[in-house]
């Protein structure tokens, strides 16, 4: 069975910091998100138990090393890497990002199985997926915590508040996976050289018979929520101050729901 | 077992540019670094002395990503109450050719990783090596996690903690009383603020050491350094010192204590404090410096005890690229040989002997010992900022003449048979 996993890579979060309401990200280095190793990492798992061949699939965006940085997917077990990177990509939007992944899994060829994370690890929209699926014709499945592949099918599981649904698609389908699939695990030194010989690729919009982009949204703000203190101050004994405090918070709706 | 030519052990300024050195010259060089990144696990005051190594690997320090270069030099010996501020500033600092610039860590050290890289080298971090492999006496490899890779040579720039060379019998375990624990944070504030603060020309830096009072008599001092739009406030304390220290003061507090006092308080003002960072630092000296080379492997950086506090300089990433790149050079020669046993690799010591590292270190040979007395930090900055609080006081009282003033501070402070002794112990340094 051949796997494609589209792999995101974001700035290191534990890295970002905010200033002005705006996250610093300069000096910051890239890694892959997330949820992206767990989709990662239930590929591998299906192709120990299919066989077949995994191809991590990277938009680059704004990350020039994202060649480099796409190793780790590699190291992971991915047999193959894709990485598209093209100047007029630096800040797509999800429909870019869909319609360009969406031609190069065509160009990939052979895909039984469209893996992702059920969203990204930066902006975390959640969309990218569902409309690469809806792109290329392909039943699609979210939020799955458990994959598996038998007789042509996809046969996932995912739970909803009060229950477990299991749901089954024919393949080639979509599937993106939440964090509680799998524990992805953490190459080894070994895995890491491996890597380094195995296949990747490097395309630009142009490979794919893309043109630019025409981004359908436009982003008017994206400033870290702020929120002012209140600027009380309780006066008396500790025990009065105490109880004002308590007093306060139970106003707020913080205590005593 | 998996082999390669050469394996570098810690991705900081000296594994870095020892890999530069060897991936330049189609050694095929594997760095492994403990961090999420190059330059995740360093802490530094803040500044790199780069004339020593323009020399070296001239088309890099071009493209070098400093903060600031150092325009002006501040002492401040701070007493009780009173303090004198020294100022040296000069044309030749900075101009055409800065001699140092301040720095950031984590943007220094992943941009040289990005450069070895684009040179070949494969840069791996988040990758602890547990072990160096021996056999028979000769360092054949490592084992990080549970993969064994063999090298010809392994360059060891584990830093300054010796984890590994230590526990293969490579160097003698660090002890604290060669060491001082180093602690900063970084503040941040506007570029025109801190031009404004330190009277500096746009883009120029200052640095600033301060010593007495801020350690409470503890060796060790104070260091401020602007970067672009922040500054790096910290002390360095002896670790001894602080062990001894009997009335429970914790290291974080001393800074905390500083930034409060009222000759820094105004110089932090406003700013926010986007890091803190605390590491040990070598003050050993070239006493504490291990065996350089032996069969299969070299050290470099803090793990071979290369850096020197002089007191006003403190260097150490100048040292760490110097003994990078003479690493570099002598796994290339032995290459060439074919030899990487001790003798083949020999001239890694004899290049640092014969360059301004090894120099600099034994013309320091006695900094170490002479900073063990503990007047430096108690008398002497309470007294000199005395003997100039009494010269520039006015009272209700006539004065006494200029001379007389003066005299009377120098005869009181100054002239006693233990300063006398200092003055004598001073002419080693």
């Amino acid at each position: 069975m051949d796997i494609v996993v589209c792999v995101k890579t974001n700035p290191d979060l534990q890295m970002v910091r905010i200033k002005n309401r705006e996250a610093v990200t300069e000096a910051v280095p890239y890694k892959i998100g997330d949820l992206e190793k767990n989709a990662l990492q239930a590929a591998v798992d299906l192709r120990a138990a299919a066989g077949g061949k995994v191809t991590a699939l990277c938009l680059a965006e704004s990350n020039r090393k994202a060649a480099e940085d796409i190793k780790v997917a590699l190291a992971m077990g991915a047999d193959e890497a894709v990485v598209i990177d093209d100047p007029a990509l630096a800040a797509p939007d999800q429909a870019a990002i869909a319609a360009v992944l969406a031609a190069a899994v065509k160009k990939i060829g052979a895909c039984d199985l469209l893996l992702f994370g059920e969203g990204s690890s930066d902006n975390y929209t959640g969309q990218v997926g569902a409309r690469v699926a809806e792109l290329l014709g392909l039943p699609q499945i979210g939020y799955a915590r458990k994959v598996e592949a038998a007789d042509g099918a996809v046969r996932c599981e995912r739970s909803m508040d009060d229950m477990i649904e299991t749901l089954e698609a024919p393949l080639p389908a979509a599937v993106t996976v939440v964090s509680e699939i799998n524990e992805p695990t953490i190459p080894g030194l070994m895995q890491i050289m491996k890597a380094k010989s195995k296949p990747l690729q490097v395309w630009a919009l142009a490979d794919l018979g893309l043109g630019a982009p025409a981004p359908v949204r436009e982003i008017v703000s994206n400033l870290a929520e702020e929120q002012d203190r209140k600027n009380i101050l309780f006066e008396g004994t500790v025990a009065e101050q105490a109880d004002a405090f308590v007093n306060a918070l139970i106003k707020e709706g913080v205590l005593g729901r | 077992m998996e082999q390669v030519e050469c394996i570098i052990v810690g991705g900081g300024l000296a594994g870095l540019s020892a890999a530069y050195g060897l991936a330049s010259a189609g050694v095929e060089v594997m760095v492994l670094e403990r961090g999420d990144y190059s330059g995740a696990k360093n802490v530094t005051g803040g500044r790199l002395y780069v004339k020593p190594i323009r020399g070296f690997y001239p088309e890099l320090w071009e493209e070098l990503p400093y903060e600031r270069p150092i325009a002006r030099e501040l002492v401040t010996m701070m007493g009780d109450g009173a303090h004198t501020t020294i100022e040296i500033a000069s044309d030749r600092f900075a101009g055409a050719k800065p001699q140092s610039y301040t720095v950031l860590r984590a943007k220094l050290d992943q941009w040289l990783a990005e450069k070895v890289t684009e040179k070949g080298a494969m840069v791996v971090p988040n990758m602890k090596v547990d072990e160096l492999l021996r056999k028979d006496g000769r360092v054949i490899g490592i084992r990080a996690g549970g993969d064994e890779i063999g090298a010809q040579v392994v360059i060891v720039a584990e830093g300054v903690l010796r984890l590994l060379s230590s526990e293969a019998g490579l160097a003698a375990e660090p002890q604290a009383k060669h060491h001082a624990l180093g602690y900063k944070e970084v503040i941040e504030l506007p570029s025109g603020v801190i031009e404004d603060r330190w009277h500096l020309n746009p883009g120029e830096g200052a640095a600033q050491f301060f010593m007495g009072a801020c350690t409470k008599g503890m060796m060790g001092g104070g260091f401020l350094y602007t970067n672009k739009e922040s500054i790096s406030l910290g002390m360095v304390v002896g670790m001894e010192d602080m062990r001894r220290r009997r009335d429970g003061t914790e290291s974080w507090q001393l800074l905390d204590e500083f930034k409060e006092l009222p000759q820094i308080k105004p110089l932090v003002a406003g700013g926010v404090v986007a890091e803190y960072s605390a590491h040990s630092v070598p003050e050993g000296g070239i006493s504490q410096v291990p065996k350089l080379a032996g069969d299969g492997y070299l050290v470099a950086g803090d793990t071979a005890g290369l850096s020197l506090n002089a007191l006003v300089t403190v260097r150490g990433m100048d040292f760490a690229i110097a003994s990078g790149y003479f690493a570099a050079e002598a796994v290339k020669r032995a290459k060439k040989a074919g030899d990487f046993t001790a003798a083949g690799l020999a001239s890694y010591e004899a290049s640092l002997r014969n360059s301004f590292v090894l120099k600099d270190l034994e013309t320091a040979r006695a900094i170490p010992g002479f900073m063990e007395n503990p007047r430096l930090f108690t008398h002497y900055p309470v007294a000199v900022s005395r003997l100039l609080e009494s010269i520039y006081t006015i009272d209700e009282r006539p004065q006494a003449g200029l001379f007389k003033k003066a005299w009377r501070g120098l005869r009181r402070d100054f002239m006693n048979v233990a300063t006398v002794k200092d003055a004598w112990s001073m002419r080693k340094i």
